[in-house]
């Protein structure tokens, strides 16, 4: 720490407009915070903005590397904070979520408005759209009402210009008070000496100046705080006007907190002033909305009228007739680019690259059989299972990100809308839905998006009902063996019918546990935009790797689980690790259990003990089942050696490359409807499955899978999300539902085969 | 030249706000968007069933469920 911390400079500037009243603030707390700015050891500046304004991208490029992004406490709303060192000063940079303004409506909101109470910011770091500044300055007004420094940086100063808008900042600066800098945070410009001037120029600036009446009641209201000190003193004038806003959620607070006779006397004030024929809500918003919009004309002296590109692209995106159609192109889009380009990555780990490996540790566990078994048998294949998903969910992440990011998914809520309404969500709902086809773990993610609780909940309760890819192989290698000749029919009709439970089954939420919460809905359409690279692919980079972590305990654990149960012999005389898989523990509890399934049609050990790995992961049924059927020993590869193992994953990972690569342009050929393909060919497990299977029982088995309980990954996802109960409620209901519909398919499908 | 509900306007057409119904579920929100008195809305489109509803306050595009547009009054 330098001793030659650099004076608080305000601006000579500040000489407020004809049009603005200025607000006095108390001098001795003004210099008092301007100490305290200068005193901290570590000052905390805090980043608050609408949403869509670049935020994110303007933090990426002032805090580059330093950024942590963490979660905030009790909530999945992601934390980013950096500590940085302006000229050789530290500070510590918090990012709080996009909010439209300090009465929160959303939990973002909510963790802005309190983190601005309580977390003790030392400079407000205002970001805005300098294409919508009236509504954007709506929320730097409400900051001006919090006793902190605020400094603005104008952001998307080139696209305003694009649209037509000659931008003032100087001009801003000087009716507001306040530094403004002017920034295009996507190309790095005046990201450099942001913090610099934020930091040495920061003001209290000219806050609104409310109608006589309730600035009268507000200054009663902050005289009665100034005895109360819990409260903190830098946020005394918000406090009082969110209470003569009727502020449910400050009133919540404050009654939680004990000042109920503050509440009282704002509940006195409140009766006054409406006996008066005031209504202080519409009052407090008149009033900064009057002072935004001279600001704004300060700011945006002219404004040509432009069609915008974003007026333009919605013609198209949001066409009457077009606009559905579409949506589900690029949904199909977005799919197939996933598994296009993923899935020669996922088949290289899951092949050759864990032959390899378990290769070297077979060879270099030779002395031990045992720790070579589980290494082999259980923490190989693993790791192998949770890294298959990464290469998915990467590319998912990333093209999610991008439909975000770019304003197409506002988009997709608005058109989907009207679908959702019977089941009481909104159009937002639909896509962590459409998501679930890809893979349920993002979906669940995605359901951060919707602003109610019950929303969120019922949605991600009824997505494991959307059948993600990883199910696909499973219906493949019974509609082959099965049904040859109707095998894309199987296959469509099972995607159907998880539709159909999940939209029935969210009917029934509705109806019981979880109503819909009333009140309005509300869609913002932001501008079309072209989302940064690095922005994107940080997003998804960082989304892939949190899953990883949280997937390898449970993924791990279940599969060692899965591989003892294997080796453990349930018979006299078995020995561990060798015994037949029908004579292990986990063949006679599979065959204990299997009885349960005998109305749907497979009540055989075989079938049931596949069921089990399904938990982990559901392609790994397919696996399973072929262990079981064909008597596939885990049995140890052979041997390689070390320079025969490289050279084998170098060749492998080139021609995942190249295959991958080449995938692109296929994508946008039309898709392959159906399966039937791979018919021609039946493969030995197909075989096996139809000497085992009748169509009837197969058919509920595919049923079975479609529906039970998705894999371990997304029911952590939505413990994560919604907390063990939810979890855990989800995985029982799953089952019954799955047994039911099993127990209906086959009892019907006897009836016609 | 009348008042009228916003949901009677076509795509297209703007109107001035002239109050917001006061048990409007969406009151606090609106205001905060700018719907404040005297502001100008125009109804820019309908989705392809018909609602919700896209519409231009200030520079800002929203979108609001057709039943949500009664309870605001406007007028040329």
């Amino acid at each position: 720490m330098t001793a030659t911390v650099p004076p608080a400079i305000v601006p000579t500037t500040t000489v407020p407009p004809a049009t603005a009243l200025p607000r006095l603030p108390d001098e001795a707390a003004c210099l008092q915070t301007v100490a305290r700015l200068k005193a901290a050891h570590e000052p905390r500046v805090v980043v608050v903005g609408n949403p869509n304004t670049g935020k994110t991208t303007l933090i990426n490029a002032v805090a580059g590397t330093n950024l942590k992004v963490g979660n905030w406490a009790g909530v999945t709303v992601e934390k980013r904070e950096a500590r940085l060192s302006v000229q050789g000063r530290p500070l510590l940079l918090l990012d709080l979520p996009g909010a439209y303004s300090l009465s929160p409506h959303t939990p973002e909101e909510l963790i802005t408005r309190t983190a601005l109470l309580d977390e003790g910011p030392d400079v407000i770091l205002n970001v805005l759209d300098a294409g919508n500044l009236e509504r954007n300055l709506y929320l730097t007004l409400q900051l001006m009402d919090f006793h902190v420094p605020v400094a603005v940086a104008l952001n998307l100063v080139d696209e305003a210009r694009e649209k037509g808008l000659t931008v003032d900042a100087a001009a801003l600066s000087r009716v507001l008070g306040v530094p403004v800098i002017e920034t295009v945070a996507s190309k790095g410009q005046g990201t450099g000496k942001l913090l610099d001037t934020a930091l040495k120029g920061a003001t209290l600036g000219i806050g609104v100046r409310y109608p006589q009446a309730i600035e009268a009641a507000a200054a009663d209201l902050i005289t009665r705080m100034a005895e109360l000190p819990t409260l903190p003193p830098h946020a005394h004038r918000y406090l009082a006007l969110a209470l003569l806003e009727g502020d449910p959620s400050v009133r919540g607070r404050l009654s939680a907190t004990g000042h109920l006779p503050l509440i009282d006397a704002a509940d006195a004030h409140l009766a006054a002033l409406d006996a008066e024929g005031v209504d202080a809500l519409i009052e407090i918003a008149e009033a900064r909305y009057a002072r935004a919009g001279d600001l704004a004309r300060v700011a945006v002296p002219r404004a040509e009228a432009r069609r915008t590109l974003s007026e333009r692209l919605d013609r198209l995106a949001l066409h009457p007739l077009l606009g559905i159609p579409i949506f589900l192109a690029l949904v199909l889009l977005v799919f197939r680019l996933t598994f296009s380009v993923a899935s020669p990555f996922v088949d290289l780990i899951g092949g050759p690259l864990q032959t390899t490996l378990a290769g070297w540790a077979a060879a270099a566990l030779a002395w031990f059989p045992l720790g070579r078994d589980l290494v082999v048998g259980a923490i190989i294949p693993g790791v192998g299972t949770v890294l298959s998903f990464l290469p998915t969910l990467l590319v998912l992440y990333l093209a999610m990100s991008f439909l975000e990011d770019s304003g197409y998914m506002a988009r997709a809520a608005f058109l989907m809308d009207r679908i959702m309404r019977g089941l009481g969500l909104d159009g937002r709902a639909f896509i962590p839905l459409i998501l679930g086809f890809g893979c349920n773990v993002p979906a669940v993610s995605a359901t951060r998006t919707l602003e109610r609780r019950s929303d969120r909940v019922v949605v991600s309760m009824i997505l494991p009902f959307m059948s993600c890819s990883a199910r696909l192989p499973v219906y493949v290698v019974f509609a082959a063996a099965l049904f040859p000749r109707s095998g894309s029919w199987i296959v469509w009709s099972m995607y159907i019918l998880g539709m159909a439970v999940a939209f029935a089954f969210a009917w029934a939420l509705r109806r019981t546990s979880f109503p819909a919460e009333g009140g309005g809905v509300l869609l913002e359409l932001p501008p079309y935009r072209f989302p940064a690279w690095r922005v994107l692919w940080k997003h998804a980079w960082r989304r892939t790797a949190s899953f990883a972590k949280r997937a390898r305990t449970t993924v791990l654990a279940t599969v060692a689980g899965v591989w003892l149960l294997l080796a453990l012999p349930a018979v006299a005389g078995g020995k561990f690790a060798t015994v037949a898989p029908q004579d292990s523990v986990f063949g006679r509890v599979s065959e204990a259990v299997s009885p349960i399934f005998a109305p749907l049609g497979f009540g055989n050990w075989q079938a049931t003990g596949a069921l089990v790995p399904g938990f982990i992961a559901k392609e790994v049924v397919v696996g399973t089942l072929g262990q079981i059927y064909l008597g596939e020993q885990a049995a140890a590869p052979a041997p390689l050696s070390l320079w025969t193992g490289v050279q084998g994953a170098v060749i492998a990972t080139w021609d995942t490359i190249k295959t991958s690569v080449s995938a692109i342009p296929t994508v946008l050929a039309l898709p392959r409807l159906g399966t039937d393909t791979t018919a021609d060919q039946k493969t030995p497990l197909a075989q096996a499955l139809a000497a085992a299977f009748t169509p009837a029982a197969g058919l509920a088995y595919l049923v079975f899978v479609l529906l039970y309980t998705p894999c371990i990954v997304t029911v952590g996802a939505i413990a994560q999300e919604h907390g063990r109960r939810i979890a855990w409620i989800t995985v029982a209901y799953q089952m019954g539902i799955a047994w039911g519909m099993g127990f209906l398919t086959y009892q019907l499908a006897r009836l016609w085969m | 030249m009348g008042e009228r509900t916003l949901d009677a306007l076509n795509p297209g057409e703007a109107a001035h706000v002239v109050d917001l119904d006061r048990l409007h579920p969406l009151r606090r929100r609106l205001l905060e968007l700018g719907f404040v008195r005297g502001a100008r809305v125009m109804v820019v489109r309908r989705a392809p069933m018909g609602d919700p509803v896209e519409l231009r306050v200030g520079g800002t595009d929203l979108a609001l469920r057709a039943s949500d547009l009664l309870g605001i009054r406007v007028r040329e």
